[in-house]
């Protein structure tokens, strides 16, 4: 009975993800402002991330600080690739994947623990990244580099689209299949799931290459919007910040709760722009606090725990001892 | 050839020695009872068998194959499975997914699907529970799950770390009905301080004290050891 | 020789400020398993009350030390009474991120409050002193010698006073500590509260040698954490031996490439470390 509801309400996610996503991007040609569409983007933008962040942070519990990092690898490795002469699709899937290697630094040397050391090695690799690329001199060092094509406007902006609810949705089903509950079940507890025959150094290894894939995607597609890269603006620690902020307010390990938390950051970033310039990171960080403390798991799931409050039996009712 | 062969093992933890030079067989289709005071090294022993702890010195074979060093997974793999003394379930899986989440051995020919799961529910008699959050479930109910998820690996070696600690009497019966039920298709190796009835369904006794095998042999002979007496109730009291 | 000796002598400097500032975060790691993220802002809020103390009132910064070590330390216990104690039992994730926001909202407030200016002083310690043809300045062995006092300071605490050995008890086990008539809530109060003081009064240091932005605690707080990790999450001693090899490591790496591959190498040992001893020095092995 749960079983089929749970299986519909997913198909319910996708469909509704797919609908909202293929009328945003016919929107510039609805004759939407550009102002609107610029925000949209945004949003896309900051719902990739978050979700990239939290198919890896989210599920298993292991906090990265370097997402933002990963995203800026991928907008470089577009860059040079497109520079390079390589055609737009290859570019994108090079990025992706140069990302995901580029992950394996942290996977290969941290994801064998348990604890903080992966959540650090995430830290030092934001550092890390800054200074080598700072140092390069094919990625053009302390200057940056500049997409040499011109590309159309709507390109970034539908890709951008496709990136957001592809995470979306995959975080819709990863919960439904047999990974992804071994996923919550070492999430839960990883020595008992060790024991249950899970292999849980692999699967956190596999899960955040595919984190970190997504996020160099999401980072590459931006880069293509950009177009032209600083390291110090691309590789600042602001971005990671953003990644974790947005599925954390919103709900991590959530399908839905990125979505809030992207929505709610566009918000504060547009009103903070008029209000107070240069503070929302500052912002995100009051907000994230308080929803941490007083807003268990994220709005998202408070609100369903405030409606099944409201809905439901009072505990030893809803419990009940076990028919002999 | 025995399912399971533990030799002279030995495992410090700082300044206790908390297993010394244990050897252990296990054959198949064998229920041993593995008794021995507080503190006899009895939940090491089953974390160096399971993989949770590597032994200091010693080895461990499955069937023939050396699993010594092997990871706690793998070993599950194999066909080791354990439940532990303080249930562990994951409690934000629905017992069904419990159950689910479980990989099964290479004896088994496929995983678990929804159907083999509550056809294991069903066993420990668990199934009317099986969409209720893990979470939820009283204490007897979730020492039957850790029963569960250990058989959904489809073992060929089942420890089973104080299955019957915490329950009623009836509990009790209920569960060592089903444990007995068990023994058709794979070796256990169970560990309880409720003696009499862990004796009574056991086909072999092994009583540690301090580390060390001090009793082995069948029920009725380990009972009247008086070394075993001596282990449990101390020196004044000796039949 | 004199070269080495003159390498040895900066590197001892800088690690004997990692080294306080790792105290603080491996005594929080130890006894309340917490990752105090913003640690950095309390340099940060030491060095910034130094600067406006001598700035303001022309007096000696030697009188920073011992009043940014007070004022972190009251910031510290509010920090932990209102916040971090509200976080106890719950899962790692909601722990971490909440003294992560706490630095993103400081490091935002001071910011705000100073803007980027880079301010010093020049009020202190002038000059230098020559030991057998090692020049090193009065600022930086008055540095020196407040790092090594504070340090011994903390050891002595951890290793006879009562408070300590009852730290040492949580950090081993919780429960049984509690059990023994350990007071929990304040043994915590304390441990951080002496943690950040540290870390304000390493601020009030950092503003006697280098300059002072809304930034700095921030920089050197992520070196520290790389010699906590280095030393094993949780070990004093650890945190102490991997502060002054990081910091001798940043000396020589510093004068054979320059800051920026001295940062890299630091990192890169990180990571092979990691590879091969998880647990770093003498770390646990269970992480």
């Amino acid at each position: 009975m749960a079983e089929s509801s749970a299986r519909r309400t997913a198909l319910f996610g996708i469909v509704a993800t797919a609908a909202v996503a293929s009328l945003c991007a016919a929107l510039p040609w609805l004759g939407v402002s550009a102002y609107l569409r610029t925000l949209l983007y945004y949003g896309a933008y900051y719902l990739a991330l978050g979700q990239a962040w939290n198919l890896m942070s989210g599920l298993t519990g292991y906090v990265s600080f370097a997402h933002g990092a990963l995203a800026g690898i991928g907008a470089y490795a577009v860059v040079i690739a497109m520079n390079a002469g390589l055609p737009l699709w290859l570019s994108l899937l090079c990025a992706a994947a140069a990302t995901a290697l580029a992950s394996l630094v942290i996977g290969l040397t941290s994801l064998r623990l348990r604890g903080t050391a992966f959540t650090f090695a995430t830290l030092f690799f934001q550092e890390l990244v800054l200074l080598i690329v700072r140092k390069l001199p094919f990625v053009g060092g302390p200057g940056g580099i500049v997409l040499e094509e011109i590309l159309p406007a709507w390109l970034p902006y539908l890709l951008m689209l496709g990136v957001a609810a592809g995470a979306t949705m995959l975080l819709l089903v990863i919960r439904r299949t047999r990974t992804g509950l071994r996923i919550l079940a070492l999430k839960d507890d990883e020595a008992a799931a060790n024991a249950a025959g899970i292999n849980a150094t692999r699967l956190k290894l596999i899960l955040f290459c595919v984190s970190a894939a997504i996020a160099g995607a999401t980072g590459a597609v931006h880069g293509l919007f950009a177009s032209s890269l600083f390291p110090n603006v691309v590789f600042a620690v602001d971005l990671s910040i953003v990644a974790l902020a947005v599925p954390l307010i919103g709900g991590a390990g959530t399908a839905s709760g990125p979505v809030v938390g992207a929505l709610l950051y566009v918000v504060i970033r547009e009103v903070l722009q008029v209000i107070a310039p240069g503070m929302h990171l500052t912002i995100v960080g009051l907000v994230l606090l308080i929803v941490i403390l007083f807003l268990r798991d994220g709005v998202v799931v408070a609100l369903a725990r405030a409606i099944r409050h409201r809905r439901a039996l009072p505990p030893a009712l809803a419990i009940g001892p076990e028919p002999r | 050839m025995p399912v399971l062969e533990v030799k002279g093992a030995h495992r410090w933890f700082g300044g206790i020695h908390a297993v010394r030079g244990v050897d252990l067989t296990v054959a198949e289709g064998e229920l041993v009872g593995l008794f021995g005071p507080n503190g006899a090294g009895k939940t090491t022993l089953f974390n160096l068998i399971a993989g949770a702890v590597p032994p200091m010195e010693g080895g461990i074979w499955l069937n023939g194959r050396e699993v010594t060093r092997l990871a706690a997974f793998r070993r599950a793999q194999l066909g080791i499975a354990r439940t532990f003394q303080i249930v562990r379930p994951f409690r934000s899986l629905t017992v069904l997914e419990n159950v689910m989440a479980s990989v099964p051995s290479a004896m088994a020919e496929r995983d678990n699907d929804a159907d083999d799961a509550m056809a294991i529910l069903r066993t420990v008699g668990l199934a009317h529970r099986a969409h209720d959050l893990a979470g939820q479930l009283t204490l007897g109910m979730l020492k039957r799950l850790e029963v569960a998820r250990a058989f959904a690996l489809a073992p060929c070696l089942l420890l089973l770390d104080e299955p019957l600690a915490g329950l009623t009497t009836a509990e009790i019966s209920e569960l060592l009905a089903v444990i007995v039920s068990l023994k058709s298709r794979t070796s256990i190796i169970m560990v309880d301080h409720n003696v009499r009835q862990s004796l009574a369904v056991c086909d072999r006794a092994v009583v540690l004290d301090s580390g060390s095998v001090i009793a082995e042999g069948t029920p009725a002979a380990v009972r009247r050891n008086p070394e075993v007496v001596r282990a449990y109730l101390g020196e004044a009291v000796t039949s | 020789m004199t070269l080495a000796l003159q390498l040895i002598a900066n590197g001892l400097v800088v690690g004997g400020l990692l080294c306080l500032v790792a105290l603080g975060l491996a005594l929080i790691f130890g006894v309340m398993r917490v990752v105090n993220f913003a640690h950095g802002e309390f340099v940060t809020l030491g060095a910034f009350a130094t600067y406006l103390l001598v700035a303001n009132l022309h007096v000696s910064p030697l009188l920073g030390i011992p009043l940014a070590f007070a004022l972190g330390a009251v910031a510290g216990a509010v920090v932990q009474r209102a916040i971090i104690a509200r976080t106890t039992g719950r899962p790692e994730l909601d722990v971490l991120m909440t003294t992560y926001a706490l630095s993103i909202v400081a490091l935002g407030a001071f910011s705000q409050a100073f803007g980027g200016d880079f301010r010093s002083y020049a009020e202190g310690p002038t000059g230098t002193l020559t030991l057998s043809g090692v020049t090193i300045g009065w600022r930086s062995l008055t540095v020196l010698l407040v790092c090594l006092a504070l340090g011994g300071a903390t050891v002595l605490i951890m290793r006879r006073a009562r408070i300590g050995i009852a730290l040492r008890a949580l950090a081993q086990n919780r429960d049984a500590a509690a059990s023994c008539g350990i007071d929990v809530q304040r043994s915590e109060l304390f441990a951080f509260s002496l943690s950040v003081g540290l870390a304000a009064a390493a601020g009030s240091l950092v503003s006697l040698i280098g300059t002072v932005t809304p930034y700095v605690g921030h920089e050197w707080v992520l070196d520290a954490f790389v010699v906590v990790v280095l030393g094993g999450m949780g070990s004093i001693t650890g945190a102490m031996i991997a502060a002054i090899l990081l910091g001798l490591v940043h000396s020589v790496a510093s004068f054979v490439l320059d800051d920026s591959w001295a940062k890299i190498v630091a990192y890169l040992l990180l990571y092979a470390v990691l590879l091969v001893r998880p647990q770093g020095l003498l770390g646990r092995a269970d992480g």
